[in-house]
C-alpha cells in the first residue's frame, strides 16, 4: 500500500517522465481492458492460464521425479555416488542455457517450454530433498532400530517424517522458481502466456502492458507459496510454529 | 554412525518372554578405537567382566571420556566389541533388540508423533494389536504422570516431560534390560531430583534389570544396587560397591549416613585418576 501510494505520488509530480513510470491510474484502467478486452485478443485470465499450466506442469513432474530421487540419494550412498557428480554438474547451468538445444531436439512445442521449467526445479527439489533425508539426527533413527524397526519401518516412520519439513521448503523454492521460469521459458516461441505478453509488449513499447505482467507474475508468485505455506503448516504443524 | 550402517544392523524381533529380567554379563569386553586412518589403535576399553544380576540396577560413574557410553553402546549392540563377548541371559548380544532398550541423554522423542503415539511407537511398529498398545501406553501415560498429555505433541512439552515420554517408550517394550545413558544430565537440577524419584517409582513396579551411566555420584547412590567407578584409559571398571540403603528411596535418603560415606568413598576413587589434559 505504501508502496502504491509512493508510486502515485512520483508519477503525479511527474519527476519521471510517463514512459520511463507508468502512473497507478494509468495502469487499473489498461488492467480492465487487458482483462476484458485481452492481449492480442487474447483475455488475460487465458494469458495467465497458459503460463499457470506450463509451470504445473514442469513443476509437477520435477516434485514426482525429484522427491523421490532425493530420498533415493539420502537413503543409498551408492546412488548418491552414481547421481550425485551428474547433478553437480547440471546445477551450475542456468536452465535458460539449454533453451536452444531444446529447440534443435524438441521444436518449439509446449514439450520444450516445460521441460525448461521441469530442469531447473528438479535439480533444486532433489538436492534439498537429499540434504533433508541425510540431515536426519542419527539418534531418531537408533531409537527406532533399538525398538526392532525394519528398513521400511525406519523410512516411513522415521526419516520420511523427520525430513518432511525440509522437503516442502525445497518443493516451495522449487515452485517459486519454477514460476519465475516461466518468462524464459516462453522466449520459445509462444503465442500466449505472461512471458509472451512481457516480451511482445517490450518488443512495441506497449509499456503499461510489461509493467501489469511483472505485477501479475509477481502477484500469483505470492499467491502460489502462500499456497504452499498452507499445505506445509498442515502437514508439519507438529514443529509448533 | 552414518544411514548406512545403521540400516543394516537388523534388529532381530523379540522372543516371547514375559516381562522377564535377565541378568547381564560381559566377559572379557575389549573395545580397541584407531584415531586416525594410519595411527595406531587405542584401547577405548580395557578387559572388562562384569556382572549384572537379574532385577538390579547398577550405575557406572566416571569422568568423561573413560568408556562408559562405549560400553552401554556395546550392550545395546550399537557397537561391537573387538574382544570378548556380552550375554544378556543366555542370549549373545550381536545387534540391537527391543530386548535392551536405550534411554539416551536427550530424549529424542518424535516430534510429529504424540505423546500417546510415541509411547506407543515400539510396540506398534512390531505389529503388536491395536487395543493391546493403547491399554498398555495409558498405563505407561499414568506411570509417568502424564495424564491430559495424550495428545499433546513434543514441542508443548518440557524437557523433564519429554524424557518421561522417552522412558516410558523405552518401558513399555518391557526389556530384559534397560540401558540408561546419562538420560537426566541435560536437566535442571530440581527436574532432576524429580526424574530419579520417579525412575525409582516405576523401576519398582517393573523390576527391570538396568544399566545406567551418569557422571554424578549422589544420582549413582541414590538409584543403584551396585556402583561401579570407571576410569578411563584404558576404560576399566576400578571398583564397585554395594548400595547399603533400603527401598523405596526418597529426598531424606540423600542426607543419611550410609548415603554421605559412600559418596566420599567413590569420590575418592574418582579423584584419583588424574584429570584429562
Amino acid at each position: 500500500m505504501l508502496l502504491v501510494g509512493f508510486w502515485w505520488l512520483i508519477s503525479a509530480t511527474g519527476a519521471v517522465s510517463d514512459s520511463t513510470l507508468v502512473s497507478p491510474q494509468q495502469l487499473a484502467a489498461r488492467f480492465a481492458v487487458l482483462w476484458e478486452k485481452g492481449y492480442q485478443n487474447v483475455p488475460l485470465v487465458q494469458q495467465i492460464g497458459a503460463s499457470m499450466l506450463r509451470t504445473l506442469a514442469g513443476f509437477l513432474a520435477a516434485a514426482c521425479a525429484g522427491v523421490p530421487l532425493g530420498l533415493l540419494m539420502g537413503m543409498s550412498s551408492s546412488a548418491r555416488w552414481i547421481l550425485s557428480p551428474m547433478l553437480a554438474l547440471l546445477r551450475p547451468i542456468p536452465a535458460i542455457a539449454f533453451i536452444p538445444l531444446f529447440i534443435i531436439w524438441f521444436g518449439i512445442g509446449e514439450f520444450s517450454k516445460v521441460l525448461v521449467i521441469f530442469l531447473s526445479s528438479f535439480l533444486y527439489i532433489t538436492i534439498t530433498t537429499e540434504a533433508a533425508v541425510y540431515s536426519v539426527p542419527v539418534g531418531w533413527q537408533r531409537v527406532a532400530l533399538n525398538m526392532g524397526a525394519s528398513r521400511t519401518d525406519l523410512f516411513r516412520r522415521v526419516i520420511f517424517p523427520a525430513s518432511l519439513p525440509g522437503i516442502i521448503t525445497g518443493l516451495r523454492i522449487g515452485l517459486a522458481l519454477s514460476w519465475a521460469l516461466v518468462v524464459a521459458a516462453e522466449l520459445i516461441g509462444a503465442q500466449r502466456g505472461l512471458g509472451y505478453m512481457i516480451m511482445d509488449a517490450s518488443v512495441f513499447f506497449r509499456v503499461e502492458d510489461v509493467y501489469i505482467g511483472i505485477i501479475c507474475i509477481g502477484v500469483i508468485g505470492l499467491a502460489l507459496n502462500g499456497v504452499l505455506s498452507l499445505i506445509e503448516a498442515r502437514l508439519c504443524h507438529w514443529r509448533g510454529r | 554412525m552414518s544411514l548406512e550402517r545403521a540400516v543394516t544392523m537388523s534388529a532381530v524381533p523379540r522372543p516371547s518372554s514375559q516381562d522377564g529380567a535377565e541378568n547381564v554379563s560381559f566377559n572379557g569386553v575389549e573395545r580397541l578405537f584407531r584415531v586416525s586412518d594410519d595411527s595406531a589403535e587405542v584401547a577405548g576399553l580395557g578387559r572388562i567382566d562384569l556382572d549384572i544380576s537379574k532385577g538390579e540396577i547398577f550405575c557406572l560413574v566416571g569422568p568423561s571420556g573413560c568408556g562408559k557410553t562405549t560400553l552401554l553402546n556395546i550392550l545395546a549392540g550399537f557397537d561391537h566389541p573387538t574382544a570378548g563377548t556380552v550375554h544378556v541371559g543366555s542370549d549373545l548380544v550381536t545387534a540391537p533388540s527391543p530386548d535392551r532398550i536405550v534411554v539416551f541423554q536427550e530424549p529424542l522423542v518424535f516430534p510429529w508423533l504424540t505423546v500417546m503415539e510415541n509411547i506407543a511407537f515400539g510396540p506398534s511398529i512390531r505389529g503388536v494389536p491395536k487395543s493391546r498398545i493403547n491399554a498398555d501406553a495409558r498405563e505407561f501415560v499414568e506411570a509417568i504422570g502424564l495424564r491430559g498429555f495424550e495428545r499433546s505433541y513434543p514441542y508443548q512439552l518440557s524437557g523433564g516431560m519429554r524424557q518421561r515420554v522417552a522412558l516410558a517408550r523405552a518401558l513399555i517394550n518391557r526389556p530384559r534390560a534397560l540401558l540408561m545413558d546419562e538420560p537426566f544430565s541435560a536437566l535442571d537440577a530440581q527436574t532432576k531430583q524429580q526424574m530419579q524419584q520417579l525412575f525409582l517409582d516405576v523401576w519398582l513396579t517393573h523390576r527391570t534389570t538396568t544399566l545406567f551411566i551418569t557422571h554424578d555420584v549422589e544420582e549413582a547412590i541414590f538409584l543403584a544396587d551396585r556402583v561401579g567407578v570407571m576410569l578411563g584409559r584404558p576404560g576399566r571398571i576400578a571398583g564397585t560397591f554395594d548400595v547399603p540403603l533400603r527401598r523405596p528411596r526418597d529426598v531424606r535418603t540423600t542426607t543419611t549416613a550410609p548415603f554421605v560415606e559412600l559418596k566420599a568413598k567413590i569420590l575418592s576413587l574418582l579423584w584419583k585418576e588424574p584429570l584429562p589434559k
